[in-house]
C-alpha cells in the first residue's frame, strides 16, 4: 500500500499564479478565511467548434494553462454516471447527464497546446473493470477523437485496481469528516495536475452535480462497493456505493475505516456531502471545468424522478472548485450560501459549506471575482425553465 | 404420409390419459376434470377456427392402463379435426414406441407420433424425435424435432425480489430465453425444424397471464417453433367464451399469425462477425450453452459453428471463440491460422498456434496473454475458460464494442437479434427483431445499428401494415427510435450495401 497525505504542496506546485494564493494557506482549522479565486463564465449555444474557442477564452481568463500543465501529468475525472446505455428519453447521455464529448475533446486538445506532457481521462464506469475505452464506445463515442486531440492521451477505468499495482492512501487533513483516509486507483496520486471535468446538474442526494460532487467518483467500488468484501478489495468493481451513501455496510476492511459520526448516521444527505468534502480536501482539484451546454434538471440522471432535459447555453471553469461550483450554483439560479433546508439542499447539507469550512475554497460571490459572461446575464433557473 | 414444417402445433391435453395423470400428480379437482372433459369434445375445436394453429399435440399411449380408454376417446375429436384440415400428433411416452400403439395410431389418422427415441418398428408413421435440451441428440433430429425441458420466456421469477428484478453481475435484470437454443438447432440440426416444448408458469392466470405472445416470439424470432401449451384457467375459460381468455388467445394467435405471414424470415440467416465453434456436447454443452445465451444477452451478434466441420466456413468474420479445450484438427488448425495471418482474433482456451509466437500482456484488466501472428492475433486465457460469463463479457471486450453490429439504449428487458438474406451484415435484406421479456411496456427504447441507413419498416404484432421509421445519423451509424414495445417490433431494412 502505498501511504501518502497526497501532500497540497506537492500538487500546488504545479498550479502556478493562478493558484498562488491557495498555495499559501496554512494547515486548516475548520471554519478559517479561505482563499479568493476566478472563476470564468461563458455562455455557449451548442455543441460544436465554438466549444474550443470558447474555452480557450476561459482559460485565458484564468490566467493560462501553461504555467498549470506545461510538462506535467494532468488527470482529467470525467462525469459519466450511470451506465453508458441509459437515456432520459431517446436522447444520448452527453446531451443530459454526462459531460460531452466536445467538452473533454476541447480540454484535451486545450490541454496538450498548454504543453501537459502526458493526459489521463479517469472515470470509474458502473460495475465494470472494462477499459474504460469500451464503456465510450457502448456509448457511441470514438475514444480515438480523445486520444488524436493530444499527444499522449491514456484511458484508465479507476473502479478497481486498474493497471495499478496497490491503491494509494489518501490521508484527509485534519482527520476527515467521514474517513480518516480513502484508498483510490494511483491514478489520483501519479499525476501532477488533477482535473474535474463535470456536468453542471442538480443531484437527488447532494443538491448539485458539479466539479465536487464529480470527484465521489474517484472512488473505487472494489472497496467501497455494495458487494465489496469485508476484508479486502474485490478484483472487480461490485454494486454502487451503499458503504457511502447510506453507510449500509462497511468498506473493506484494507482500507481506512469510518469515523464514528460516519457509523452513526444512515442519513445520505449528511454522509455523501462530507465524503465528497473529505475526498476534494484530500485529492485537490487544481482545474474545475463544468459543462452546461446542456444538461438535465431534478437530478443527476435518467433513473430520477421527474427530471427534464435542459440547456443552459453555459460553460464554467476555475481553478477552485467550492468557488467554481458556488459560481455554478448562482448560474443554476440558487445561493451558493444555502445550507440544509433550502433550495437546493432542502434535503442535504451543503458539500460546498463543509468544503469551505476544510479550507478548500470560498463560497462567498463576493470573494470571488467573475470573468467572462456576468452571473446575471447568463443565469439558467433550474428550478424555474 | 408427411411431416409438414408449416405446421403450428399446440398442445391439447385431454381425455383419461392426462386426468389419470393429474390425478396422480394431486393437481385434479372438478374443474380441472371438467375442463379435461370439455377439450375432449369435438366441439372444443372450434376455438380453433380462424386461427392459425393446425397441428394438436395429443397423449396417444402412456405404458398404463388408461392408453386404451385415451385412444378410444380421442376418435371423435380426431374425426372432427380431420375435417377441419388439422393435423394431429400422438405424444407416447418414453418406449411405447411399439408396433401395436403405432398402428393404432395410424389407424385413428394421427399424422405422427413424437417419441424420445427411433420407433421400435416401422410402422410408416413420421416420428418426431423429442429429448431434453441437455441431451441433445442432434445426429438424430428429425425433420421435425422437439426439445424438453426449456425456460419460459421473461425476467426470471427466481430473482424477483417483491416486485423488483433483482439485477444480475451485469445490473441488468436477469432474462429466461430459449433463443440460444433455438440458434444452436439451427447449426446443429440444418434445415430441420425445433419444436419447443414449456409449459406457461403455474402462477398464470387471466388477471396476469402469462406471456403467450412473447412465448412465441422468443422462439420464432430465431427460427424455431414453440408447441402452444396453455394455462388450466385459460383453458378453462375459453369454452365459456370469457372475455379476457378470448383476449389473451387473440393475442396468441396474433403473434403467430404475424410470423405466418413473414416466412420468409425464417430463411434469414444470423449474421455477425463472431463465431462460436464448439462441438457442444459431452463436457463442452454447458459451456457452451451458457456462453450462447449470456453473448446473446450483451446483443453480440454471432454465428455458430459447429466444431466438426473441418473447413468451417470464415467469411466475414473478425473473431473466432474456439471454445472447447480439445485443439482443432490440422486442416482447421490451418484455416484458423491463415484466419488469424490475414488479420482474424482467435479467442481460445490454450494455445496452439505456431510456436514462434511470443505472448504479450495487453490489458491488465483482461487476463488473456496475446500472441501476434501476421496481422491478427490469438488470445488464450490466463486460466482456461472455467466462468461462462467471464467468457461471455472478454469476449466482447476483446472483440471490441467498435464492432458491435447493433446495439440498444434504454434496453431495460429487451434484446435483439439481427439476421439477413445473406450471413454477411453487409449484403441484402436485413432484419432487427427486439423483444421486450417485460411485462411492462418497453419506452424510449433506441436501436443503434452500425451502418448508414436512412429508414426502416418497423412491423408490431396485431398490425397489418409496416411504418416508416427514419433513422437518425449517429457518429457512427444510425439510431432509430422505437415506439413503445409491448412485446416485440421488427425493423426490416432494405440492402443497405455498403
Amino acid at each position: 500500500m502505498i501511504t501518502t497525505t497526497c501532500s497540497r504542496r506537492k500538487f500546488m506546485g504545479a498550479m502556478g499564479a493562478a493558484a498562488g494564493a491557495y498555495l499559501a494557506r496554512p494547515v486548516m482549522p475548520l471554519a478559517r478565511a479561505v482563499p479568493a479565486s476566478r472563476v470564468a463564465v461563458s455562455t455557449c449555444r451548442e455543441y460544436g467548434p465554438e466549444v474550443t474557442g470558447a474555452l480557450a477564452r476561459m482559460f485565458d481568463q484564468l490566467g493560462g494553462l501553461e504555467g498549470l500543465v506545461r510538462g506535467k501529468t494532468v488527470a482529467v475525472k470525467l462525469n459519466l454516471t450511470g451506465d453508458a446505455t441509459t437515456r432520459l428519453g431517446y436522447l444520448p447521455a452527453e446531451i443530459t447527464h454526462w459531460v460531452h464529448p466536445q467538452v473533454i475533446g476541447a480540454t484535451v486538445q486545450l490541454l496538450g497546446q498548454a504543453g501537459a506532457r502526458r493526459i489521463r481521462l479517469l472515470e470509474s464506469p458502473m460495475s465494470t473493470a472494462e477499459p474504460l475505452e469500451e464503456f465510450m464506445l457502448q456509448a457511441n463515442w470514438e475514444p480515438r477523437d480523445f486520444s488524436s486531440a493530444a499527444p499522449q492521451v491514456e484511458f484508465e477505468n479507476t473502479n478497481y485496481l486498474g493497471y495499478g499495482r496497490k491503491y494509494s492512501r489518501f490521508w484527509v487533513p485534519d482527520g476527515g469528516l467521514m474517513f480518516k483516509g480513502y484508498d483510490l486507483n494511483h491514478s489520483y496520486e501519479d499525476c501532477d495536475v488533477f482535473v474535474s471535468l463535470a456536468k453542471l446538474k442538480e443531484h437527488v442526494t447532494a443538491g448539485v452535480t458539479l466539479s465536487m460532487k464529480n470527484c465521489f467518483g474517484i472512488t473505487p467500488c472494489t472497496i467501497y462497493g455494495d458487494d465489496s468484501p469485508a476484508d479486502e478489495p474485490s478484483l472487480t468493481p461490485r454494486g454502487g456505493r451503499g458503504p457511502f451513501h447510506e453507510g449500509n455496510r462497511l468498506p473493506s476492511k484494507s482500507a481506512p475505516p469510518p469515523l464514528n459520526n460516519a457509523l452513526a448516521s444512515k442519513d445520505p444527505g449528511y454522509r455523501v456531502p462530507r465524503v465528497v468534502a473529505d475526498l476534494v480536501s484530500t485529492r485537490p482539484v487544481h482545474l474545475a471545468v463544468i459543462d452546461g451546454i446542456h444538461s438535465m434538471a431534478g437530478g443527476e440522471g435518467p433513473w430520477c424522478d421527474n427530471v427534464r432535459h435542459i440547456q443552459p447555453g453555459l460553460l464554467i471553469a476555475g481553478t477552485n472548485c467550492v468557488a467554481t461550483d458556488a459560481v455554478s450554483m448562482a448560474l443554476m439560479g440558487f445561493d451558493p450560501m444555502a445550507d440544509r433546508g433550502t433550495a437546493p439542499f432542502e434535503t442535504c447539507d451543503s458539500t460546498l459549506r463543509l468544503a469551505e469550512q476544510l479550507g478548500v475554497g470560498t463560497r462567498d460571490l463576493n470573494q470571488i471575482e467573475v470573468l467572462g459572461t456576468p452571473i446575471a446575464r447568463a443565469r439558467f433557473n433550474f428550478r424555474q425553465s | 404420409m408427411n411431416v409438414d414444417r408449416n405446421w403450428v402445433p399446440m398442445k391439447w391435453p385431454c381425455g383419461p390419459l392426462e386426468i389419470a395423470r393429474r390425478e396422480k400428480s394431486g393437481s385434479s379437482n372438478a374443474d380441472v376434470k371438467e375442463t379435461l372433459e370439455a377439450w375432449l369434445r369435438p366441439s372444443a375445436l372450434n376455438l380453433l377456427e380462424g386461427t392459425p394453429i393446425n397441428c394438436l399435440v395429443v397423449d396417444w399411449a402412456g405404458g398404463g392402463p388408461e392408453d386404451s380408454a385415451q385412444q378410444q376417446a380421442l376418435k371423435p375429436l380426431l374425426e372432427a379435426g380431420g375435417k377441419l384440415g388439422i393435423s394431429f400428433v400422438g405424444k407416447l411416452a418414453p418406449k411405447q414406441g411399439t408396433g401395436t400403439e403405432l398402428a393404432a395410431a395410424r389407424a385413428a389418422g394421427l399424422s405422427a407420433v413424437m417419441l424420445d427415441g427411433a420407433p421400435a418398428q416401422s410402422s410408416g408413421l413420421p416420428a418426431l424425435r423429442q429429448f431434453p435440451r441437455d441431451k441433445a441428440a442432434w445426429e438424430t433430429a428429425t425433420t421435425i424435432f422437439s426439445a424438453t425441458d426449456n425456460v419460459w420466456p421473461g425476467l426470471n421469477l427466481q430473482t424477483m425480489k417483491g416486485d423488483t428484478a433483482l439485477a444480475g453481475p451485469t445490473g441488468i435484470p436477469w432474462v429466461n430465453s430459449n433463443a440460444w437454443f433455438s440458434l444452436l438447432a439451427r447449426e446443429l440440426a440444418p434445415g430441420k425444424t425445433l419444436w419447443l416444448d414449456f409449459d406457461p408458469p403455474a402462477a398464470s392466470n387471466l388477471l396476469h397471464p402469462a406471456d403467450y405472445a412473447l412465448a412465441v416470439a422468443d422462439s420464432r424470432a430465431y427460427g424455431s417453433r414453440w408447441i402452444v401449451s396453455l394455462d388450466d384457467k385459460l383453458r378453462a375459460a375459453l369454452p365459456k367464451g370469457d372475455s379476457q381468455a378470448r383476449d389473451v388467445w387473440k393475442r396468441l394467435c396474433e403473434a403467430i399469425a404475424f410470423f405466418n405471414n413473414h416466412r420468409e424470415w425464417q430463411t434469414f440467416k444470423p449474421q455477425g462477425i463472431l463465431a462460436i465453434i464448439s462441438n457442444f456436447r459431452g463436457d463442452n454443452a454447458y459451456l457452451g450453452g451458457e456462453v450462447l445465451n449470456l453473448l446473446n444477452r450483451r446483443q453480440v451478434q454471432f454465428r455458430i459453428i459447429e466444431r466438426a466441420k473441418s473447413q468451417p466456413p470464415l467469411d466475414g468474420l473478425k473473431a473466432i471463440l474456439w471454445l472447447d479445450n480439445e485443439k482443432p484438427g490440422a486442416e482447421q488448425q490451418a484455416a484458423l491460422l491463415a484466419f488469424v495471418q490475414h488479420g482474424g482474433l482467435v479467442i481460445a482456451a490454450a494455445y496452439w498456434g505456431t510456436p514462434e509466437a511470443t505472448p504479450i500482456k495487453k490489458d491488465p484488466s483482461l487476463g488473456y496473454r496475446m500472441y501476434n501472428l501476421g496481422q491478427g492475433q490469438i488470445a488464450v486465457a490466463d486460466d482456461g475458460f472455467q466462468d461462462p460469463y467471464q467468457v461471455a463479457v472478454d469476449t466482447h471486450l476483446l472483440l471490441s464494442r467498435r464492432n458491435d453490429l447493433v446495439r440498444l439504449y434504454n434496453p431495460e428487458s429487451t434484446n435483439c437479434h439481427l439476421s439477413g438474406e445473406s450471413v454477411s451484415p453487409h449484403n441484402g435484406k436485413r432484419l432487427v427483431q427486439v423483444l421486450n421479456y417485460s411485462s411492462e411496456p418497453a419506452a424510449y427504447v433506441t436501436l443503434w445499428v452500425n451502418d448508414r441507413i436512412e429508414s426502416a419498416r418497423f412491423w408490431q404484432f396485431g398490425v397489418a401494415e409496416a411504418h416508416t421509421l427514419t433513422g437518425r445519423p449517429a457518429s457512427p451509424g444510425t439510431e432509430f427510435d422505437l415506439p413503445p414495445l409491448s412485446v416485440y417490433g421488427a425493423l426490416e431494412f432494405e440492402d443497405t450495401n455498403l
